[in-house]
């Protein structure tokens, strides 16, 4: 027995899995949340309304993504503290609630979609959203509170299986293997208001600002010294690199699926057909099932890290831990975000698919604001020492902020120009 | 000429500054106070700005400048004679830099709170650093929304607590943490003088509040016995991040004077470099000790045991005992019971304090011995040892190893320790 283990220990590659299991942590933990609700129903609509014509987006995206959570990871293993806390000692109280106001905001319409996700896979079993929608409400407040979150996060991650369905599915499809790494590697663009929405939405689904505040704050719970940096980074990297891989199958099955038979997705049972070729006629509960898992586990996230990083920035109690008395504001932020989120999704005719999608939306508007933000922090001498960006890293940083700000308003001119 | 003795910083934060002709000068941007061990600091220096599109900074002497604070503040010099520059000046304790939306432990009430704005006493032409405003009021000041939001408040509730109540920390009550800026400008006994009056078990608390860097700047400023103290309290996932900060050095010096138990749990917790790196640094004799327990599991009793305890060889009298007690108040160790050990360490007794205490000194320290001769060795479990402790009550129990050679102690609460951290993670499991 000992001397198999020992054969195994030898083994590279297994010594390797294990090793990543192993530190697998903050990073992958961001990267499974980012394919929330709001991911799945932008890349599904992707997919079937532009075909493989989105799909090269994602590879300057995954390096935008890289170099943008490598340095939240930095910040917070240099300075030990939130990105809101800098924010705030650094910047201001004006600048800090302002920010955080739009933060509120923007998350809170994430909020709503997670619960239009519950909402939205429950009905494909027919289950009344005016059931789904106040369980998963109340599930995922009482979740927090009685601190049983940690233990639910694997059951979590584990479900994050399900993306392996769009990978089998999208192959099964038979999609034109060469057609599809041609359009990955070439740019294409075009002038079309939909096609730009759609572009903003991607980079915000999958570059999300709250990722930004959440990744930092986690790597910071953790505790890390320097010396252990390598690995928090290879975390990092590897979960950045996983979420845009899941959105590529994602994007290419809904593709090989939908667009080819020319569906327009009005609702997300018209999503489920993407997992037609591996699911038959189980397709929709599978990606009922799928969706369902996501928006849950974002919504348990979401409303609990934006109060966390609120309270940070507003110098204001926080913690699980406190007494109600003791940090009224953050208990506050955190039940009104689920009650909130939850209850406009019961608004009768709510448009569901269409709140996770243009959520996503006002993600991308966010993101170059939130971005320049960490670079003229992680850019400072007096914060991060001798851990001061790369020339290189600014200049892709910096091409993502303009690229992202150009795109916004050629999105709102294109708006005024051609309403409707 | 105005009644007002109070400022609040966020009021004259951006006024405007006048020289002694009435000419605009500039726009106040910051205030540097003096420290000079008074209670409160007096402002020393003034930021200038001016221009908007091209900024220039100038700083100014404030008892040698200026005349008067009032709606705008006015110089007694010309304004040519400031000179202007491009860079921002610094000052020793920026305001804005240092204090204002920063982190600071409220003495008083042991807790980390963050600056919304700072109360000035003004007297004449002079300001004093009076209060930190730690309270929403301050907040909604900051924003510029008071009007606004006092109007609402009071149409709804006109006697809210919110509209008269502000939430201040004394000055000398208040410790400023971002140490890092302005490390060499704090006068550091008067931080001692103040963190001293926290007691250390709450000092450890707020240390926990902080992050690394903070932890790291507010320990080093306290002196060796306190930080030794406070460092015991700390959990031991903070203490290893605390390790990681120090130099090596500081990290050895610590290391070696805290009980050895713990040091050793501290240890398990350091990357093996790190821990390879420290030992190298300690004495041979420490080091070797550590390398022992290091090889023990952690809930044998050879994982629990600390090395710091009292021994006398057989033919000692109560005499010595008393003796060796009274050199060994300062350790960290237990003191109130004596080893008795042969030359090759075997143990043959336990002397306990409260049998000898009233004794004649002449008489040999081994008729005082404890007639149950209880001992535990080395691999035994916790649950062993804790029935051991709670059956003879006990507070501590020695550890031998096979061959009845004594090799450390253990005291109650370290198996209290690892037994609460036993039945909470069993707690957990089970919900």
């Amino acid at each position: 027995m000992k001397k198999f283990i020992e054969n195994f220990k030898q083994h590279a590659f297994v010594r390797n899995v294990v090793i990543f299991f192993a530190v697998m942590g903050p990073g992958m933990i961001t990267a499974n949340v980012d394919n929330d609700a709001g991911g799945i129903a932008t890349y599904s609509l992707a997919g079937a309304h532009f075909g493989y014509s989105l799909l090269w987006s994602l590879i300057p995206i995954t390096l935008a993504l890289v170099i943008i959570q490598e340095m939240c990871a930095r910040m917070a293993v240099v300075t030990g503290k939130g990105l809101s806390d800098l924010i705030r000692e650094n910047f201001g109280v004006k600048i800090t609630f302002y920010l955080m106001l739009v933060l509120f905001v923007v998350n809170l319409s994430n909020v709503m979609a997670e619960f239009a996700g519950v909402a939205a896979s429950l009905e494909i079993f027919s289950v009344s959203k005016f059931i789904s929608v106040p369980l998963a409400g109340l599930f995922v407040w009482f979740l927090v509170v009685k601190g049983t979150y940690k233990s639910v996060e694997k059951v979590f991650l584990v479900a994050c299986l399900f993306y392996v369905a769009y990978i089998i599915s999208g192959s099964l499809a038979h999609p034109d293997w060469k057609h599809v790494l041609k359009q990955t590697v070439t740019p294409q663009f075009q002038f079309d208001i939909h096609y730009i929405i759609m572009l903003v939405g991607i980079i915000g689904t999958t570059i999300a600002p709250w990722m930004q505040f959440y990744l930092q704050s986690s790597i910071v719970d953790k505790g890390t010294s320097m010396e252990e940096y390598k690995l928090v980074r290879l975390d990092v990297i590897s979960g950045c690199i996983v979420a845009p891989l899941v959105a590529f199958f994602i994007v290419v099955a809904c593709a090989a699926t939908l667009f080819q038979s020319g569906v327009r997705i009005e609702t997300a049972a018209d999503a489920a057909v993407a997992l037609r070729p591996l699911a038959g006629n189980y397709a929709s509960g599978l990606f009922a099932f799928g969706l369902f898992t996501a928006s849950l586990f974002a919504a348990s996230v979401l409303p609990l890290s934006t109060a966390y990083f609120i309270c940070e920035g507003m110098g204001w109690e926080e913690g699980i831990d406190k007494r109600l008395s003791e940090a009224p504001q953050f208990f506050g932020l955190y039940t009104a975000m689920i009650v909130i989120g939850a209850g406009v999704v019961l608004f009768p005719n709510f448009p569901l698919l269409k709140i996770m999608y243009f959520s996503q939306v006002g993600n991308g508007i966010l993101l170059p604001f939130v971005l320049i933000f960490m670079l003229a922090l992680i850019n400072n001498k007096e914060i991060m020492g001798e851990f001061t960006n790369k020339p290189a890293f600014n200049i892709i940083a910096w091409f993502t902020v303009t690229v992202v700000i150009a795109l916004t308003l050629l999105m709102v001119v294109l708006l005024f120009l051609f309403p409707g | 000429m105005n009644a007002k003795f109070f400022i609040y910083f966020s009021e004259i934060f951006g006024k405007t500054v006048r020289d002694n002709h009435n000419r605009r000068s500039g726009r106040l941007c910051d205030i540097g106070m003096k420290i000079n061990g008074e209670i409160y600091p007096k402002a020393a220096q003034m930021v200038l700005k001016r221009g908007f599109f091209r900024k220039e900074f100038a700083l100014v002497n404030w008892e040698e400048s200026v005349k008067e604070v009032g709606d705008f503040i006015k110089l007694k010099i010309d304004h040519r004679q400031i000179a202007y520059q491009r860079q921002q000046p610094k000052c020793d304790l920026s305001l804005c830099r240092d204090i204002l939306d920063q982190q600071i432990v409220d003495i008083d009430n042991h807790k980390v709170v963050r600056v919304n704005d700072l109360h000035l006493l003004r007297v004449e032409s002079h300001l004093y650093l009076a209060h930190v405003d730690v309270g929403t009021r301050g907040l909604v000041r900051r924003l510029e929304w008071t009007g606004f939001v006092d109007r609402i408040v009071r149409f709804f509730s006109p006697n809210s607590a919110f509209l008269t109540q502000e939430d201040f920390i004394s000055w000398k009550n208040a410790q400023v943490l971002n140490l890092g800026r302005v490390k060499n400008v704090l006068r550091l006994d008067v931080t001692q003088q103040k963190l001293s009056q926290i007691p250390p078990i709450e000092l450890a608390e707020i240390l926990g509040d902080l992050d690394k860097l903070e932890t790291a700047h507010l320990f080093k400023s306290l002196d060796i016995a306190l930080q030794r103290k406070v460092f015991t309290d700390l959990p031991t996932t903070k203490q290893a991040e605390l390790i990681d900060q120090l130099e090596d050095k500081e990290a050895v010096n610590l290391l070696e004077n805290i009980p050895a138990d713990e040091a050793v749990d501290l240890l398990l917790k350091l990357s093996n470099r790190k821990t390879r790196r420290l030992m190298r640094l300690m004495e041979t004799k420490t080091s070797k000790k550590f390398s022992k327990l290091l090889g023990f599991s952690k809930d044998s009793a050879g994982g629990l045991m600390t090395t710091e305890y009292l021994t006398l060889p057989q033919g000692a009298l109560v005499s010595d005992a008393l003796q060796k007690i009274k050199e060994n108040t300062d350790s960290p160790g237990n003191i109130y019971n004596i080893y008795i050990i042969d030359e090759q360490n075997h143990l043959l007794g336990v002397a306990p304090l409260r049998n000898f205490i009233d004794a004649d000194a002449l008489l040999p320290l081994i008729l005082f011995l404890d007639p149950n001769k209880i001992f535990v060795r080395t691999d035994d479990k916790i649950e062993h040892v804790a029935l051991l402790l709670e059956k003879y009550k006990f507070s501590v129990i020695p550890v031998v190893n096979k061959e009845d050679v004594l090799q450390g102690v253990i005291t109650i609460d370290d198996v209290m320790a690892e037994l609460i951290s036993l039945a909470w993670s069993k707690y957990k499991e089970k919900l």
